[in-house]
């Protein structure tokens, strides 16, 4: 694999908006979607921007995932392609969920190229949001130290952050480049070209970042394998998950936020859930005791078997659950299972078809009762 | 004396293979289990898992879902669609630990009647085994 070096001027985020900027000049894009630092300083939102002026407060790597980036991309190309040409500057696992939604047939990828970074890892947004001038510190040693104890646990157990398996355009590696560089290395003939316009073609070597990146996955698949079994002794069985989930509060904020979750109508909020009190009071009747809010391990295990197979273990779930639920770790988990039994990885690939699309005559009979 | 246990079944079955097996069933006047509750469907592709769960989790003892063989679904495949999506049902039941034993996927055809009776009696012996759903119990929410 060959990619371009960039030298590092001030710092990565610098660096790469520099980058970007003479995109915009060449008019390889009309714009871009990015991480811009809000007015008030303490978070992040995505922005699209056509001039180059406003990139003053943007941050390809921002130290938290305020809005998970698919969702912003599905928001402005839902509806048909865009006109323009767009940049769209993600983390992986943003990526990753933007090609299902392509799948899904909410993100028309036409005119959109998509730049993906060796990603540390994020802040959980609590955190952050509880002191952002040591958050920003923080995230700093994140990223010295590549992926610490400080970033989310779903961060932590992240094994797709870094390395080949990213499908996007263009990729912006750090881990494994020098100490004053960065590496630009196009995964798609949009990428490249993009790379060739600037001056820069992908003549370099990158088999450095290749080796960092692939032992860095190898330690982080060893962590998730660790973690889920933790979490699984923690979780799994009815016992475990009415204890897990006797704390949430249902208020669907996990799903709102799921970059997967695109129904417009949520089959949990519909009137399918409203039932007459005759109902309850049959439920309450046979079961002794009814919980109000009604139904909440039918939501979850339901939203499992609706979005677990495309579900990138992104964690903005998490991030947005006020009861702090692990409801990203869980779903994830539950996702690798469903996954492998399809043989399918969300987003890794955008030929590969949803497994629930698709079908072969001989297959699953292990499922069928002759 | 203790009375014998007799599992509840929600069995969502085609209209066009499964029900008509099972309407055949009791027009020939088969011997059937006391507690089946039959939800028709169009078709078994028409089950999303939600509709099992809804079921499982309020305490049925089994959920069956029954369509037409592989290849005779009235609507050509999709029967092919609900195997799979029963296969991920039953993929994220395992996962949590919770009893996926208690789901079933079967092909009966109209003609079949027979063959409905014998798939809901073994279903019923195999749920007396296992005894009472305890989400039925356990589970208030
Ligand atoms: S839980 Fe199911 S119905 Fe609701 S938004 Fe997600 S996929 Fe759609
Ligand atoms: S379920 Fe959670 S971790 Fe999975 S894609 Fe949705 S928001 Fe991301
Ligand atoms: S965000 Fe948390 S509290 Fe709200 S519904 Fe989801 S798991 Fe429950
Ligand atoms: S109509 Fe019977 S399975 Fe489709």
């Amino acid at each position: 694999m060959k990619g371009a070096i960039l030298k590092i001027e001030n710092s990565i985020e610098k660096t790469i908006i520099e980058f970007l900027k003479k995109g915009l000049d060449k008019k390889l894009f009309d714009a871009l979607l990015i991480p811009v630092k809000v007015p008030a300083g303490d978070s992040y939102a995505w922005v699209l921007v056509q001039d180059k002026a406003l990139l003053e407060d943007a941050n390809p790597l921002p130290p938290v995932m305020s809005v998970q980036g698919a969702k912003a991309l599905s928001s402005i190309t839902r509806r048909g392609k865009s006109n323009k040409k767009i940049a769209a500057i993600m983390r992986p696992c943003e990526i990753r969920a933007s090609i299902e939604l392509s799948k899904l047939q909410q993100i028309d990828l036409e005119n959109i190229c998509l730049v993906s970074i060796d990603c540390p890892g994020a802040l959980p947004l609590k955190d952050y949001l509880e002191d952002t001038k040591k958050g920003i510190d923080t995230f700093k040693k994140v990223i010295k130290e590549w992926g610490n104890e400080s970033v989310r646990p779903i961060c932590q157990m992240c094994d797709k952050s870094v390395g080949l398996s990213i499908q996007s355009d263009l990729h912006i590696g750090i881990l494994g480049a020098k100490n004053n560089e960065i590496y630009l290395i196009p995964s798609s003939q949009k990428g490249k070209s993009i790379l060739e316009e600037i001056g820069i073609p992908a003549e370099e070597s990158t088999d450095n970042w290749e080796k960092k990146t692939k032992e860095f996955v190898e330690t982080r698949k060893k962590n998730r394998k660790k973690a889920q079994s933790t979490l699984s002794e923690k979780v799994m069985g009815l016992d475990n998950l009415l204890e897990t989930f006797s704390n949430c509060i249902n208020c669907h904020n996990c799903q709102s936020v799921c970059p997967i979750c695109y129904c417009r109508q949520c089959y949990f909020e519909s009137e399918k859930m409203k039932l007459s009190s005759d109902d309850y009071l049959i439920r309450a009747e046979s079961k002794g005791i009814l919980r109000f809010l009604p139904d909440t391990l039918l939501f979850h295990i339901g939203r499992m078997t609706h979005m677990s197979l495309s579900c990138v273990g992104c964690g903005a779930c998490e991030d947005a659950c006020p009861m702090s639920i692990k409801v990203a770790q869980i779903f994830s988990m539950v996702g690798d299972k469903s996954q492998k039994v399809f043989n399918y990885t969300p987003g890794k690939s955008i030929e590969e078809q949803l497994p629930l699309k698709v079908y072969e005559e001989d297959e699953f009979h292990e499922v069928e009762k002759p | 004396m203790e009375k014998e246990f007799t599992p509840k079944i929600v069995g969502f079955l085609c209209n066009w293979c499964s029900y008509a097996g099972a309407d055949l069933a009791g027009t020939s006047k088969l011997k059937m289990p006391p507690s089946l509750a039959v939800i028709r469907v169009m078709c078994s592709s028409r089950v999303d898992p939600v509709l099992v769960l809804r079921a499982f989790l309020r305490g049925a003892d089994g959920v069956l879902i029954a369509g037409c063989h592989p290849g005779d679904c009235h609507y050509e495949k999709g029967n092919y669609y609900a195997r799979r999506r029963f296969a991920l049902l039953k993929s994220v039941v395992e996962t949590l630990e919770l009893d996926s034993e208690r789901l079933q996927l079967s092909w009966v055809s109209a003609s079949e009647g027979p063959r409905f009776q014998q798939v809901v009696t073994e279903f019923t012996e195999k749920l007396k085994k296992l005894g009472p759903n305890p989400m039925q119990e356990k589970t208030s929410m």
